[in-house]
């Protein structure tokens, strides 16, 4: 539990941080953790926090661990709160445990799905990470959009979120699955894409809706 | 598992071709019966079931010719109709016509026909492609697999095709089943139990149809399934979707790709040397370019300007008017009518002013027919190269402000073929509330080969201008009534997803053919209408009607449309077709009784006046009476309005053309 307990207070010091108050009072005050005290003395043992007389500051690999913990709880909350609408209680109870069990992989691809929200529904601002770049030296295999995804490069359909059953029986019926490798082969006038040696143009809206990965 | 007893392998003389949309299911159909139906190089060129019959043998088959079908669980109007032939004509043999290209579109339909346990052959058609492709598989393992025979073909050169009667005769079920998984395969044969002992197509496509929540399903259920049963059919389908989710057919789907690219990998592909990029691949791309695309739509249009204005209402109506009926046949018969026919009402009636030769022949066949021939050809040229669908993709974005995706643009491009021709293809639509948006804007604004041919060889001779004008009115109105009318009808618009086809280099005998039978309809449909129009106008100047219904229309042609008393006439034939109607005012244009701007305000009117009769009967049909009415009372009066609305707003701004 010392790693959960560490991260609640590696996440309430980058909050803090945030609202100007970063310092040892307000967070004994605020955190909901038992042994704040003992957690505290952990982390400036592991390098991750350093505390002086009131201030408590993050190190740089504190900064790392903390941004990714806000970046999971953040991305929860979008989620929990666009896509399933619920209640302030519920969104942030969730939120706090998704922030625990995500894997990377699985952040990516949530970010990806939400359209890389730059803000949590409270109007703080979610940590980027290197998907939500759009300028790219490397390409890695990140799940993308298919209307984001590189012209005429062979990617894989990872997965799709189609509004309707109509449209996703429609896709299938043309071979259009998770799994099916394609290309995309233009996005203007309309989107247009090649599956085997068929060619089958679609709207921007369908391809919103299709997940690729580079294969 | 369902057995033979449901339909017995030697059955009736009938033969179904079914498959994907445009892997040549015509060009079969064409070659096995002799008759020809439109071939086409795009989906859905096939909307309505064609029959024929083959002689073999002293016995006769019939053949019946379906739409192309993507699943054989219906999403669209003209799938149903295919899935409906399959479970009505009970013991025929099934021709199933497979894309070699994309084999793994095809084979969805195989398992199905399958799991209908239908006896079934396979064309593997357009072997050629694939082999140019590298992408032709081996045929023997996919035979053993399912158990039935697969030939390759490549229809358009008849190679193959002579193999596939034979084998159809001596045709089997295939007793290929894939498994869905545990609960799925429960759900199915819980299903199979409660349904009735004898079923037109196998139990087990029934039942998956029924999992899949196909309510197109209702009417067999309801004269053949107890309402008990039909009570338990919702449990056991409940009890699937709580264990799968709904996305029942979607699961399904997915099954038989993965079963289907694992026969495939297993097959293997036949060794070949794929060809290069040609240049048909590299003109398709560039048709679809954001930059490439408009110009290249442009040229197009250029083109078939230059073929149908300039040649056809050109060169070739000179040379049959003023030539061949100015010179030779009206002059001809008038002679022979005076010396044999003493009656003077006669004589006037084969060669007057509106006379049946004088007018209704000359127009039909001097005026209306170059221009229609040389359309049609150019048409045909279009259909076959496969351009067609690509002009869907450049529109997609404008028809998403009328209601419709770029879909749409097939009908209305076909509307310059035969607006009645094409209301029917709005089947091809997925709702209702495109396929109305569509038939009206075909009614309304859409002008037919014969209409445009004429009014294009009336614009060639004022100019450039006066085309663009012309033309930049009628889009314009397009435009404007389809977003109106997408706000006021209720419904919803449907996904664009639309195959296009590679381009290919058009056949000329399948050119040839097309076009003639083109021409044969237009001659039977057209002729006996102008025939009756002229008769009409005949006795209504013998009777002096004609003066009085001038005198009527007035206030209206010569008022508000500033067009002389004259052009009432050619908007009264208009009534019966409205390129009959272009073709009385292309008349007098040439006799100089029109100023340019009469002849831009005249056309812009005649193109969006009321649609011809039989196109009216077609929205009937289509459509129901009210909603054929109304749209005939909103055409009618707009078109009117519109003409007004261009002549006062020329004139204001000193526009003369």
């Amino acid at each position: 539990m010392t790693e959960y307990g560490q991260d609640e207070i590696l996440e309430l010091v980058w909050t803090l941080r945030e609202e100007g108050n970063a310092t040892r009072t307000q967070l004994l005050r605020r955190t909901e953790e038992d042994e704040p005290e003992k957690i505290l003395e952990e982390l400036s043992s592991a390098g991750l926090l350093e505390a002086s007389a009131d201030e408590v500051r993050l190190t740089r690999p504190g900064e790392e661990r903390a941004r990714v913990i806000i970046r999971r709880h953040r991305l929860a909350e979008v989620l929990l709160n666009n896509l399933f609408d619920l209640d302030n209680n519920q969104m942030e109870s969730t939120a706090c445990k998704f922030e625990h069990i995500l894997t990377e992989a699985v952040t990516e691809s949530v970010c990806t799905f939400l359209g890389h929200p730059p803000v949590c529904p409270h109007g703080r601002p979610i940590p980027r990470e290197e998907c939500c770049d759009k300028i790219r030296t490397e390409i890695k295999p990140l799940v993308t959009r298919l209307s984001d995804a590189v012209l005429s490069e062979e990617i894989r359909i990872v997965f799709i979120t189609p509004k309707s059953r109509k449209r996703l029986e429609k896709l299938s019926a043309l071979g259009i699955v998770p799994g099916s490798r394609i290309r995309l082969l233009q996005r203007n006038p309309s989107f247009v894409m090649e599956i085997g040696e068929t060619t089958v143009a679609v709207d921007k809206e369908i391809t919103d809706e299709i997940y690729v990965k580079r294969a | 598992m369902t057995g033979p007893q449901n339909v017995s392998a030697k059955g009736t003389g009938k033969i179904v071709l079914v498959g994907n949309p445009n892997v040549g299911k015509s060009v079969i159909f064409g070659q096995l019966t002799g008759r020809y139906v439109t071939v086409s190089n795009y989906p859905g060129t096939t909307v309505e079931v064609s029959r024929g019959e083959i002689k073999d043998r002293g016995r006769s088959l019939e053949v019946i010719d379906t739409p192309g079908v993507y699943s054989l669980l219906p999403m669209s109007e003209d799938e149903r109709v295919t899935r409906d032939i399959l479970m009505r004509e009970r013991g025929a043999r099934i021709l199933q016509v497979c894309d070699a290209k994309n084999m793994r579109r095809s084979l969805m339909i195989t398992i199905q026909l399958a799991e209908m346990s239908v006896p079934f052959i396979l064309a593997v058609n357009m072997a050629d492609e694939a082999r140019n492709r590298g992408v032709m598989p081996k045929l023997e393992g996919l035979e053993s697999r399912f158990g039935v025979p697969a030939v390759p073909t490549v229809a358009v050169r008849k190679k193959g095709v002579d193999r596939l009667l034979p084998l159809l005769e001596n045709a089997v079920e295939s007793s290929t089943r894939l498994d869905y998984g545990r609960s799925i395969e429960h759900g199915i044969s819980r299903m199979e139990s409660l349904l009735p002992d004898s079923t037109p197509i196998g139990k087990r496509a029934l039942s998956i149809m029924l999992l899949c929540g196909d309510d197109s399903l209702a009417p067999w259920l309801a004269e053949n399934v107890s309402g008990e049963n039909i009570r338990e059919m919702n449990a056991v389908r409940n009890r699937v979707v709580e264990e799968n989710g709904e996305d029942i057919s979607y699961r399904i789907n997915q099954g038989r790709l993965a079963w289907i690219d694992a026969l495939l990998s297993e097959l293997g592909e036949e060794q070949s040397e794929p060809a290069g990029r040609n240049w048909a691949d590299i003109f398709g791309k560039y048709s679809m370019d954001p930059l490439f695309g408009i110009p290249i739509l442009l040229f197009v249009l250029f083109l078939a300007y230059e073929f149908v204005g300039v040649l056809g209402a050109g060169i070739l109506v000179d040379f049959l008017e003023d030539g061949v009926f100015g010179k030779g046949i009206v002059p001809a018969v008038a002679w022979i009518v005076e010396k044999t026919i003493p009656w003077e009402i006669i004589k006037d009636m084969l060669v007057g002013p509106y006379g049946v030769v004088s007018m209704a022949l000359s127009y039909a066949i001097a005026i209306v027919l170059p221009i229609v021939g040389t359309f049609f050809l150019g048409f045909g040229i279009l259909e076959d190269s496969g351009y067609l669908p690509r002009l869907a993709v450049m529109v997609d974005r404008i028809f998403k402000k009328i209601g419709c995706n770029g879909k749409a643009v097939l009908p209305m491009i076909l509307g310059l073929g035969c607006d009645t021709m094409a209301t029917l293809t709005t089947r091809i639509l997925e709702t209702r509330k495109e396929r109305l948006i569509v038939t009206l804007l075909l009614a309304l604004g859409i002008p037919c080969s014969a209409q445009l041919g004429v009014i294009l060889g009336m614009l060639s001779d004022i100019g450039f201008v006066a085309t663009t004008a012309w033309m930049g009115i009628i889009i314009g109105v397009i435009l404007l009534v389809g977003y109106l009318a997408s706000k006021v009808i209720p419904g919803d618009s449907s996904d664009f997803i639309l195959e296009i086809p590679p381009i290919r280099m058009p056949q000329m005998s399948n050119l040839v053919i097309k076009t003639m039978a083109r021409i044969e309809w237009y001659l039977r449909e057209a002729v006996p209408l102008f025939v009756i129009g002229t008769l009409i106008l005949f006795v209504a100047d013998r009777m002096g009607w004609l003066l009085w219904m001038q005198k009527v229309a007035e206030p209206i042609v010569v008022g508000a449309l500033d067009l002389p008393p004259k052009t009432t006439e050619a908007f009264l034939i208009g009534f019966l077709r409205r390129d009959y109607g272009a073709a009385g005012l292309f008349d007098m244009a040439r006799a100089g009784l029109l100023t340019n701007l009469q002849v831009v305000v005249s056309l812009v009117t005649i193109t969006l006046f009321i649609p011809c009769l039989a196109n009216i009967l077609v929205i009937i049909k289509e459509q129901g009476g009210k909603v054929a009415a109304g749209m005939a009372l909103f055409v009618f009066p707009f078109a009117v309005i519109v003409g007004a609305v261009v002549n006062f707003a020329s004139r204001a701004l000193g526009i003369t053309f």
